[in-house]
């Protein structure tokens, strides 16, 4: 049956034209946003490398100065990227990929492309994942919405079953046939991250392999409920129109109704706003307090009067006091921020349940590491590395200090204490629990349109009442 | 008397308030051609769609080749082979295609070479084998229906209104078609509105009218009444 239903619905296509045409369309959307998507990744990876090193250079060849002027001076590091981004870029361009690291304060991110762009050019992006979650089961409703409707109109479904073909069979057979479509989009992608795989220095298998069946099972999902309306509607047109209905909303509508949701719900202040917060509540009177009693604290410990008669430097060790005073503080509102975020990613994910759109969506900015939660533990990873950075150069302004005549500085050998950084993201077993709702999600649609698609399968049994 | 391929008994099918059959029993016999006459509505189109299991009946029992298509409608199809008044074909497909296709959803596994021997024996022109079934006339895609009957071997043929526009020449190669599948031993069941061709060819007539047989008359009966004139008479007094 899936052999004969194959070989007629090919040999029935290539007449028509139609639906070749639409075809070769959409694959060359997909190959053009494959290179697009590829040269931007690579261009991306090469100025991440670029950035780095010059930045790791600029660090070290710094010159002589006190390790407090180098620690102003700061370092900027660069968020790296995974072979799957080039498949999704996801917020990426929203959300800054660079931090710079310096004294005093957490920064947020910086160069956010998408604010270089002109608002019109958000209209012509072109990403591979924007082709599978939005243009391929475009395609698939095109070409699928008559493989039953059709075949009812032109009374070829009644002979059919009247010939003993089984409606389960030919249900399933029309169905293998329209995801054999998806299935050959799929197969570049799947060549791509093959080939990512040796050419990358990092493996990621899991991401790999958790991208490409999330996007099996959505285009599974749109090929189950093409053929499901196909078979239940009496007539082709009926059925198109109901497909494109759901397609705007499953794609277009809804997830931007639960974006807005979700902002509505947890609403999060501008990052301007959050940078001015921070630095109110840091730098107060509270603060000074802290200091001086920091500083009363040290001098009895040391049994002196004055912080000239400790036997270090003074402003090194209240430097790192304040530091760790700060740290504290940014510790408390990123913590609640990120509360805030991720109470927004949760109710945006749960949306998930409306529509497979947001699950797939999400699991793929998950897999190619370009998502929220990806940018938060790049960013927790750099201030761990700021914080490592300001500790070493105010310890060493504390021991070094006081021996100086006249201003201390130091040179590349403190330079050279503070490792380069380095970071590659957690495996990808480290996040599952965070996409519980989105694979849940998934499930729960699977597992509605096979019921669908078995109650469709009934009523073609009795195909003269309908 | 050969056991029935296809025997109904006491079929009854209501439609809200309307009772389409009302205890219909009837038996095809293996290698007889059985004519269904009725006027429309008369319950010609309920009986079959009940033999195809496209209906299930409020009551009454039906066998195809001992199959009961209500209990086993998969087994009891592939007993069965169905033309329509308009044979349903894809018309980008050729003939060819179209037997190919329809022969292999049914399990029936058979080479091209085999395929276009069938077609031959239903007699459709080699030139229009390999060509669009769009290009057909009605003649030829109802040689096509047969040449899938064929293929699948059936055991029971069911017509809906077979020789319906046919040109006099295309029904009587029609005519001849079925009745060497009847010599080869298929039941067949004709509903038509062809009292000649129902005459000419059929073993039996069943005139049925508001769900109900009126009467049956046999081959030798047929040659010495006017079945026109029995015709008439029955759907009168029906009406």
């Amino acid at each position: 049956m899936l052999q004969s239903t194959f070989k007629k619905e090919w040999l029935d296509t290539k007449r028509q034209g139609q639906a070749l045409w639409l075809s070769g369309i959409a694959v060359l959307l997909l190959l053009l946003a494959c290179v697009t998507g590829f040269k931007s990744h690579q261009s991306y990876q090469q100025a991440v490398n670029e950035v780095s090193q010059s930045e790791q250079l600029r660090w070290l060849n710094q010159g002589e100065k006190g390790p407090h002027s180098a620690a102003h001076y700061g370092i900027y590091v660069v968020k790296p990227t995974t072979p799957l981004a080039a498949l999704d870029d996801g917020l990426q361009a929203y959300q800054g990929n660079v931090l710079r690291l310096e004294a005093h304060i957490r920064n947020d991110s910086l160069f956010r492309s998408a604010q270089d762009n002109v608002p019109l050019s958000r209209f012509g992006s072109l990403s591979p994942a924007f082709v599978l979650q939005v243009l391929l089961p475009l395609l698939i409703i095109l070409i699928g919405y008559p493989l039953l409707a059709r075949e009812r109109e032109q009374g070829t479904l009644k002979q059919l079953l009247a010939a003993g073909a089984s409606p389960a069979k030919l249900f399933f057979a029309k169905c293998a046939v329209l995801f054999t479509l998806p299935c050959l989009f799929l197969l570049p992608v799947a060549l791509f991250l093959l080939y990512s795989q040796t050419a990358s220095e990092a493996p990621y298998t899991l991401r790999s392999a958790l991208f490409l069946l999330s996007y099996l099972i959505y285009l599974l999902l749109w090929a189950l409920i093409t053929t499901t309306l196909s078979s239940l509607f009496p007539t082709a047109r009926r059925a198109l129109i109901t497909l494109l209905t759901i397609w705007a909303f499953a794609t277009l509508l809804l997830p931007k109704l639960a974006m807005n949701l979700a902002t509505t719900l947890h609403p999060q202040g501008s990052g301007q706003a959050f940078q001015a917060k921070l630095e109110s509540e840091v730098y107060t009177d509270a603060r000074l307090d802290a200091i001086e009693k920091f500083k009363q604290q040290t001098l009895a410990q040391y049994g002196v009067s004055q912080v000239a008669d400790l036997p270090f430097d003074y402003a090194g060790a209240q430097l790192q006091f304040g530091e760790q005073y700060a740290d504290k503080i940014f510790d408390r509102l990123f913590k609640a921020r990120l509360e805030q975020l991720e109470a927004q990613s949760q109710s945006y994910q749960l949306a998930g349940l409306l529509t497979p759109f947001i699950a797939v969506q999400t699991l793929s900015m998950a897999t190619a590491a370009t998502d929220f939660s990806h940018q938060q533990s790049f960013e927790n990873a750099a201030e761990q590395h700021r914080r490592l950075m300001q500790e070493v150069l105010n310890f060493n302004q504390r021991d070094h200090g006081h021996k100086a005549q006249g201003h201390y500085t130091a040179g590349k050998e403190l330079w050279q204490q503070i490792p380069e950084f380095s970071y590659q993201y957690p495996r990808f077993t480290h996040y599952l629990p965070h996409y519980a709702i989105s694979l849940i999600s998934l499930a729960f649609w699977l597992i509605v349109l096979v019921l669908l698609s078995l109650f469709a399968i009934k009523k073609l049994r009795l195909e003269e009442q309908r | 008397m050969t056991t029935p391929i296809i025997q109904i008994n006491n079929l009854q099918k209501r439609f809200g308030e309307y009772q389409a059959l009302q205890g219909l029993s009837l038996a095809v016999h293996q290698g007889e051609i059985l004519a269904l006459l009725g006027p429309n509505g008369a319950g010609k189109t309920t009986t079959i769609n009940c033999l195809l299991g496209f209906l299930q009946p409020d009551a009454g029992e039906i066998t195809i080749a001992g199959v009961n298509p209500q209990l086993d409608v998969v087994t009891a199809r592939q007993h069965l082979a169905y033309i329509p008044e308009q044979v349903a074909l894809y018309p980008r497909l050729t003939g060819l295609e179209n037997l190919a296709y329809f022969s292999k959803v049914a399990s029936i596994d058979k080479t091209d070479d085999e395929f276009r021997t069938l077609l031959a024996e239903v007699k459709l022109p080699s030139h229009a084998v390999d060509k669009p079934v769009a290009t057909y006339s009605k003649g030829m895609r109802q040689k096509v229906g047969i040449a899938i009957a064929l293929a699948k071997q059936a055991k029971a043929l069911i017509l809906d209104e077979p020789t319906s526009g046919l040109d006099p020449s295309a029904s009587h190669e029609f005519s001849q078609l079925i009745q060497s599948l009847a010599k080869q031993g298929v039941a067949i069941l004709m509903a038509t509105h062809d009292l000649y061709r129902a005459q000419e060819d059929a073993h039996r007539v069943a005139i049925i009218n508001q769900g109900q047989l009126v009467d049956t008359l046999l081959f030798e009966q047929l040659k010495e009444v006017q079945l026109e004139s029995v015709y008439l008479k029955h759907i009168k007094v029906g009406a």
